[in-house]
């Protein structure tokens, strides 16, 4: 801007030390338009900083490096377990956004919004920068060296350890880092590798491997002529969501619209998409879908041939009315959701964590696979998927029956040192569990990239590098990609700090332990080349193949072609038991964007409104209206939500996307020391679950813990987009025709 | 061959004609620009090279885009890469004191930290490629001209030593010059 006072003013406007009035205001501005026009035949004007700001040119660039042009890379994203392949547009040396890699089988082009969220991952202000030791109870910057030694000296120097005293607690891992973490393990006598994920369909998956003999067949959306789902919430937070995204488009074009029907006690992002959105009793699904199978089977359109006598008898023991009445579910649901399966072939069934998340969740969710068996959609909803030729990269998909195993070592005392990677237990484990008071014991590396509940607990930590700074390989563990190696290159060097790449990490860690064998590798790196040199695709092409791969950003195995063994079930469900006391369920409810709370620090995400409530930055407690007017609770009215194990406040979000027994608290925040952005924010529902476990499969019945709710008195505003309302105020956004309008004119 | 006086003529005639159009053409070009008015009494910025336009420019007539070659494919010029200088220099003026730092940071495999001297504010969009082809490669003038294109926002390089700002480069010139030359009006044109 020209300066003011330069100008031939007789009466200079009076800014900074007097009242302006609105006249000395315009002729300020009036005054200073002038000076723009001045300017330009002006003489000297200064404006911008001349040789100030530091410009480095490149040494010998590659011949397609342009600065200011943005060249894409290829990596993986590691926001999720989903190993969506990516690409980074990178930008002098600075990667700048991320894209879905369209070679990719799971991605297939596309991104979500954890995804794209990743530079605030890798330029986030709080990462780790330095490795740090405890020392006299606080933790202290250090160097690497002595960070190793201390390690060394807890794990490999006269310490005495016996069999299985290591622990490895992470995340989901496949790809070279696993076989590393194993041979570190390996190299120290134990096998105790336990893999953590909130967020996991364990329970469906087990149903899978014993009915299939496949614990992560394909899922063929796009085949099929209607899905029903139980609780999955494939668009949102399930397994692949990326993938089924794309399938799900397939599925919904025309001319063959698929039909889509949700049942589940908290509307999911699936569910807000689906036809017909059914709210049962939380745990009672897998009734409704045995109540189902024998509509299905007194149609008299399905081949009972095949059917055993046993499973026929179970079946009948579900009385279509017995199963309203302990579902909740309303006279006609059963029988409409059955003709649309009889009429829609072939479809899919389909169940989430919220099925397997109750005492009865494996019986629930074998109830559901077997109306798969029913309807015929085996071989051809559902198929084999070709799994990794190589089992040591295959990935381990994480679960809670690990973490309860993992506490229940520690307090039998039987772990002397534990390696953290990936996964945060002690923001993720119940209090219930016990697991942050028996902690304590063991000595605790944590392999982090942030602070956060879990590694500011560790005696000594290690800062990793970003996703996007780092080397590695990836299988996916669930939907397509099992048989596709993901190549995860760095797309830009080490942002700041000493961080180190986590296959690093390892390496120096085996490099204490197993010395002999692992000295020849000077970085991960040349561990991972030598490594794909041994494949049959490496070899003699290896420099192309490796070219070929980073360009890709993935390489296929050629997996072997699998085979389902099939297994009729015998189900024994019964709706669970509620206390009296506790009369409503707490629904921890995965959040699209947060997802388990790994990226509450990350501020897009928290701004990115919640799927359903469109609330942001904090939390909420979603409670049916009925529910509310018996209890006396109003809309933002803080409440207190109590169960046996403990109790959390946040404010009431009255909405009729939940069922009338349910308290739906999302999952993510909460957190108490996972940096500036996350911590102080709303509740963490995950500390007041019960310790109660499925029995079959040990995975901890995230979803049958009750509680009991009551209003405090106390206000807060909910910050949510859009107005505060459901109603489109009369503008007809979007069209509806109410149920009775379309059965009259008989369209369904 | 010996040419009759008559096709000598024609050829005389044709060369003058062809020198004629040139010169009009270079006077057309010259004159199809018009300029914004407005000089800038730039600061002597230190650099770590005390690199010499003129020695480039005008004793061996090197054009602006053989070192700033990314000027026309991107919105910065850049500055070219420690290897082009190299190109010439393993060879060209080795044992001069500057050439010889040159040659110490290519050794040892560091490029110099250049300071800036020509910046626009961060919400400003300018692009180096748009203005090239607007100017020069649309007016199909030779490439060898290019000067005369940069001289009109960052003055006579080849007559410094050291770059130096001289021109205002802010949005009145700016304005000034897109509305002499039919350049785009819209804010967002340089404000997106």
């Amino acid at each position: 801007m020209p300066q003011i006072e330069d100008e031939p003013l007789n009466n200079k406007p009076k800014i900074l030390d007097e009242k302006v009035t609105r006249r000395e205001f315009m002729q300020v501005m009036g005054l200073g338009g002038l000076g723009v026009t001045l300017a330009g035949c002006d003489a000297t004007t200064i404006t911008i900083e001349e040789g100030k700001e530091d410009i480095v040119s490149y040494l010998s660039p590659e011949e397609y490096v342009i600065p200011g042009v943005g060249t894409w890379y290829a990596s993986t994203c590691l926001q999720c377990p989903a190993m969506c392949g990516i690409h980074g547009r990178v930008r002098e040396g600075r990667v700048l956004k991320i894209e879905g890699n369209p070679n990719s089988p799971v991605s297939h082009g596309k991104a979500c919004q954890m995804g794209q969220a990743g530079l605030q991952n890798h330029f986030n202000p709080d990462r780790l920068l330095s490795p740090m030791l405890r020392k006299n109870g606080e933790l202290v910057e250090t160097d690497w060296n002595s960070a190793l030694k201390k390690i060394k000296q807890h794990t490999v120097d006269d310490v005495g350890l016996g069999e299985d005293q290591v622990a490895w607690v992470t995340g989901t891992v496949s790809g070279h880092q696993k076989v590393l973490i194993n041979s570190h393990l390996e190299s120290l006598n134990s096998n105790q590798h336990f893999v953590n994920e909130t967020v996991n369909n364990s329970v469906w998956q087990r149903v899978s491997e014993d009915l299939l003999g496949d614990d992560a067949p394909t899922f063929s959306l796009d085949k099929a002529s209607l899905i029903l789902s139980f609780g999955a919430d494939f668009l949102g937070t399930m397994d692949s969501p990326i993938h089924y995204s794309n399938q799900y488009a397939k599925f919904r074009s025309l001319p063959n619209r698929g039909t889509l029907i949700q049942v589940e006690s908290k509307m999911s992002l699936t569910g807000a998409n689906a036809d017909l959105w059914i709210s049962l009793k939380p745990g009672t699904e897998g009734i409704f879908a045995m109540g189902l199978a024998q509509y299905l089977l007194n149609s008299g359109k399905i081949n009972n041939l095949s059917i055993p006598s046993t499973v026929r008898e179970r079946i009948s023991e579900y009385d279509v009315n017995n199963v309203n009445e302990i579902t909740g579910a309303s006279d006609d649901h059963i029988g409409r959701v059955g003709d649309a399966l009889l009429r829609s072939s072939p479809s899919l069934v389909l169940a989430g964590p919220s099925i397997g998340g109750h005492s009865n969740g494996y019986q629930a969710a074998s109830a559901i696979m077997m109306l798969n068996m029913l309807l015929g959609n085996i071989g051809k909803t559902i198929t084999p998927q070709p799994k990794t030729p190589l089992s040591d990269l295959k990935a381990r998909s994480g679960n809670t029956a690990d973490l309860v195993a993992f506490t229940n070592k520690l307090k039998s005392n039987d772990l002397k040192a534990v390696f953290f990677y990936g996964a945060n237990p002690v923001f993720s484990a119940p209090e219930s569990l016990g697991l942050k008071e028996t902690l304590d014991a063991p000595f605790k590396v944590a392999i982090s990239s942030f602070p956060d509940e879990t590694t500011m607990q560790a005696d000594v930590v290690l800062p990793a590098a970003s996703y996007l700074e780092d080397w590695g390989t990836h299988v996916a563990s669930q939907g397509p990609g099992q048989d596709v190696v993901s190549v995860q290159q760095p797309l830009m060097e080490k942002w700041k700090g000493t961080s180190k790449g986590v296959g690093d990490i390892v390496l120096d860690l085996l490099k204490t332990t197993a010395p002999e064998r692992y000295k020849v590798f000077p970085d991960y790196y040349s561990y991972l080349r030598g490594a794909l040199r041994a494949l049959p695709q490496g070899g003699l092409n290896d420099e192309s193949f490796w070219e070929q791969a980073l360009q890709n950003g993935s390489f296929a195995l050629k997996g072997r072609k699998q085979m389902f063994r099939l297994m009729w079930p015998d189900i024994n469900i019964s709706a669970p038991k509620k206390d009296e006391k506790y009369s409503l369920y707490l629904v921890p409810s995965p959040r699209v964007g947060l997802f388990d709370g790994r990226h509450a620090n990350l501020p897009w995400l928290q701004e990115s409104p919640d799927q359903i409530s469109k609330v942001v930055w904090d939390s909420w407690a979603e409670i049916h209206p009925t529910t509310a007017e018996s209890l006396g609770i109003s809309h933002g009215e803080v409440i207190n939500i109590s169960s046996n194990s403990g109790s959390i406040k946040t404010h009431a979000y009255i909405t009729k996307a939940v069922h009338r027994d349910v308290v739906a608290v999302p999952l993510g925040q909460g957190h108490e020391g996972y940096g500036r952005f996350a911590d102080g924010l709303g509740v963490n529902p995950l500390k007041i679950l019960s310790s109660e476990l499925e029995p079959k499969t040990g995975e901890l019945a995230m979803y049958s813990t009750t509680v009991k709710v009551t209003p405090t008195g106390e206000f807060e505003k909910i910050v949510r987009m859009g107005a505060d309302s459901d109603s489109q105020v009369g503008r007809g956004l979007v069209r509806t025709v109410s149920a009775t309008q379309v059965k009259l004119t008989g369209e369904s | 061959m010996r040419l009759n006086s008559h096709v000598k003529s024609n050829i005389v005639s044709i060369n003058l004609i062809a020198i004629s159009l040139l010169i009009i053409s270079s006077l057309a070009f010259a004159k199809a620009i018009d300029k914004p008015i407005g000089e800038h009494e730039g600061e002597d910025v230190k650099q770590p090279i005390e690199f010499p336009h003129n020695v480039h420019v005008i004793d061996n007539d090197i054009n602006c885009l053989y070192c700033h070659t990314y000027a026309r494919r991107s919105k910065v010029a850049g500055i070219p890469p420690l290897s082009k200088c190299i190109g010439c220099h393993k060879i060209v003026a080795k044992d001069k004191p500057r050439i010889k730092k040159l040659t110490q940071y290519w050794n040892e495999g560091v490029s110099p930290v250049w300071k800036k001297v020509h910046d626009l504010p961060d919400f400003v969009h300018f692009t180096h490629e748009r203005h090239l082809k607007k100017l020069l490669f649309d007016r199909d003038t030779p490439v060898t001209k290019v000067k005369y294109v940069c001289a009109i926002c960052h003055g006579e390089v080849g007559e410094m030593t050291v770059a130096k700002k001289n021109k205002p480069l802010n949005m009145g010139w700016c304005v000034e010059c897109h509305e002499k030359n039919s350049g785009p009006g819209d804010c967002w044109k340089c404000h997106k």
